[in-house]
């Protein structure tokens, strides 16, 4: 079964652009300068149920635009789209009990009252029955999440992590086929990703949800996703697996090598960047092993420390243009 | 409807759950408030001080439709607390994202996130008002007049949050600082004296285009037994559906046009 489904997805907006002083004012009231902008250029999409799927790219690529589109808040300008069987925006109400969604950087819990009455309160917005509310949410997704000690905690007095975990578990409470999270491990230490990478996993594992992930950091997609979909300037740019992704435009590793004495890279012909005194980079092309570059490194002197490094997702893209090769 | 309703008195108990945690404020809302109306009642003596009749109409006539006022101003006051920072908080700031990811409709959510019942405080001055003042007059009350009352009340209340929910939904399209809500908001007060007071233009601006008169003027002239404005009196309800009606239109075609906040 298809989750998501969209064809040309396109939304435009325009911007209204204002002249400067008093008398560009007074023209801007009858004569408008409105320039269109695209947000997001002829999106074709499918996602089936049950995928976890990344969807990745620069700040203003039209990620944040295409999920309001596939969540109902925005009407898109033109192409279709259907989602969990709907169409989101003429369909909203009867569609937004089929997904959920976690926005990082903004709560949808109530500030002033406890972590359990805004679940009480979700839980009537959603018409969640008393049985499901204690048997899958109490006792399934609040447990795993090990909400109970903050349930009488008013949500403004939670911390950054524990407001995630509720959040997370507020998104949930309704039970989705669908889940939509924007950034959400952003600002959080390393045992709470970690421990809300463990729980989305086991979420899709046993009931199928499917993921829709958005979000800067590599690791998450990593750990989550085996398909990647990435974005630039409204357009997919890739739709594969993180792997070949890496392999196709990543290809080039760097190894950071710090020396126990003064030495002369340049002895071994190669190109080489000195990042410290003694500590120097490497690139690793394509198609060569670490075993061909380490015999010239031992004998250039002795050797402390030696790491690979993986390129991030600004170097991905970098790349994918130097290359011209940015199509799925 | 079952559901609103339940849903309405769910965010009526959670908004006093969250108010009772900051005893101090509720106290100094109440305070406001009492302040607020005894100060518009002293305005009232000070001009009879000066003029025992306004345009033909006594002292107590006037009082009593200030009471009739207080009753819809109130319900409106506890309901429709998302209008002031609408464009604000709702549109430039994305909060509205939040209200459409749910399953209810989003305009009543507006009024639900909006709820406050302090401002209700002002039904019991304006029973109070309405009582004294007729007992001066000698008003004989008949038994239809209660739920007429109530039918009149719920109008006026609705031309009031049709009027100001209106003029929020503006933020669809514009989201400068209008200032058309604080403008409106010194014309409201127009609503709750005779119109005989005003000329043709401002008469007309009242009773068609901000409809004010019908939030305190013509439904109080009822109860007053002023035969001569008996249509517009019973006209209450009607207008009452008709702006809100408006305010419906313009908030649907708001959020068709709706494109979110930044990023």
């Amino acid at each position: 079964m298809r989750a998501i489904e969209t064809h040309d997805l396109t939304k435009t907006f325009m911007r209204t652009e204002s002249r400067p002083g008093l008398a560009g004012a007074l023209r801007d009231l009858f004569d408008r300068r409105q320039t269109t902008f695209v947000a997001v250029d002829g999106i074709n999409l499918t996602v089936d149920q049950g995928e976890i799927v990344g969807y990745i790219g620069a700040n203003g690529a039209g990620k944040s635009t295409t999920i309001k589109m596939l969540t109902g808040i925005l009407q898109p300008t033109a192409g279709t789209l259907n989602v969990n069987g709907f169409d989101p925006h003429r369909q909203r109400e009867r569609f937004v009990s089929t997904i959920g969604v976690v926005f990082g950087q903004r709560s949808q819990l109530w500030w002033d009252i406890a972590v359990q009455e805004s679940f009480r309160l979700l839980q009537r917005i959603y018409r969640v029955s008393d049985h499901d509310f204690k048997t899958h949410f109490i006792d399934g997704v609040a447990e795993v999440l090990e909400i109970g000690p903050l349930m009488a905690t008013p949500v403004r007095k939670l911390s950054l992590g524990q407001r995630m975990r509720c959040e997370m578990a507020a998104a949930l409470l309704h039970r989705p086929s669908l889940l939509f999270l924007d950034e959400p491990t952003i600002g959080l230490d390393v045992s709470v990703k970690l421990r809300i990478r463990e729980f989305l996993k086991e979420l899709n594992h046993r009931y199928e949800t499917t993921v829709l992930l958005t979000t800067h950091d590599l690791s998450d997609i990593e750990a989550l996703c085996r398909r990647v979909i990435m974005l630039d300037k409204g357009r997919i740019v890739y739709d594969g697996t993180l792997t070949d992704l890496r392999q196709r435009w990543a290809g080039d590793r760097t190894v950071r090598v710090v020396f126990g004495a003064d030495v002369d890279p340049g002895a071994i012909g190669r190109a080489c960047e000195r990042e410290e005194e003694t500590t120097f980079r490497f690139r690793l092309a394509d198609d060569e092993d670490l075993s061909d570059l380490l015999p010239a490194l031992v004998r250039l002197g002795p050797i402390r420390d030696i790491t690979v490094l993986e390129a991030g997702m600004e170097e991905i893209v970098r790349k994918m243009y130097e290359t011209g090769g940015a199509t799925a | 409807m079952k559901f609103y309703w339940d849903l309405f008195w769910s965010y009526i108990a959670q908004y006093a759950k969250g108010r009772l945690e900051y005893r101090a404020d509720l106290l100094a809302g109440l305070i406001t408030d009492v302040l607020y109306q005894s100060v518009a009642i002293i305005f009232l003596l000070v001009v009879f001080q000066q003029v025992p009749t306004l345009a033909g109409w006594r002292q107590e006539e006037v009082f009593f439709i200030y009471g009739y006022f207080l009753l819809p101003y109130a319900i409106f006051g506890a309901l429709a607390n998302g209008v002031w920072d609408f464009t604000d908080r709702y549109i430039i700031k994305g909060e509205l994202d939040r209200l459409l990811l749910r399953p209810v409709n989003s305009l009543f959510q507006l009024i639900l996130e909006g709820i406050e019942l302090e401002p209700l405080m002002g039904l019991i001055t304006g029973v109070a008002i309405m009582v004294w003042s007729g007992g001066a007059l000698g008003l004989d009350w008949r038994w239809f007049d209660v739920p007429l009352m109530l039918l009149l009340t719920a109008g006026s209340t609705l031309v009031y949050m049709g009027i100001y929910l209106s003029l929020a939904a503006i933020g669809f399209w514009y989201d400068g600082r209008t200032g058309l809500l604080p403008l409106l908001w010194n014309v409201n007060n127009y609503g709750r004296y005779p119109t005989a007071i005003y000329n043709k233009a401002l008469r007309i601006l009242l009773s068609w285009i901000f409809p004010f008169a019908f939030v305190g003027f013509y439904p109080a002239a009822y109860f007053l037994r002023r035969e001569a404005f008996l249509v517009w009196s019973l006209l209450t309800p009607v207008m009452g559906v008709a702006a809100f009606g408006v305010a419906v239109a313009i908030w649907r075609a708001g959020i068709k046009r709706y494109h979110g906040a930044g990023s």
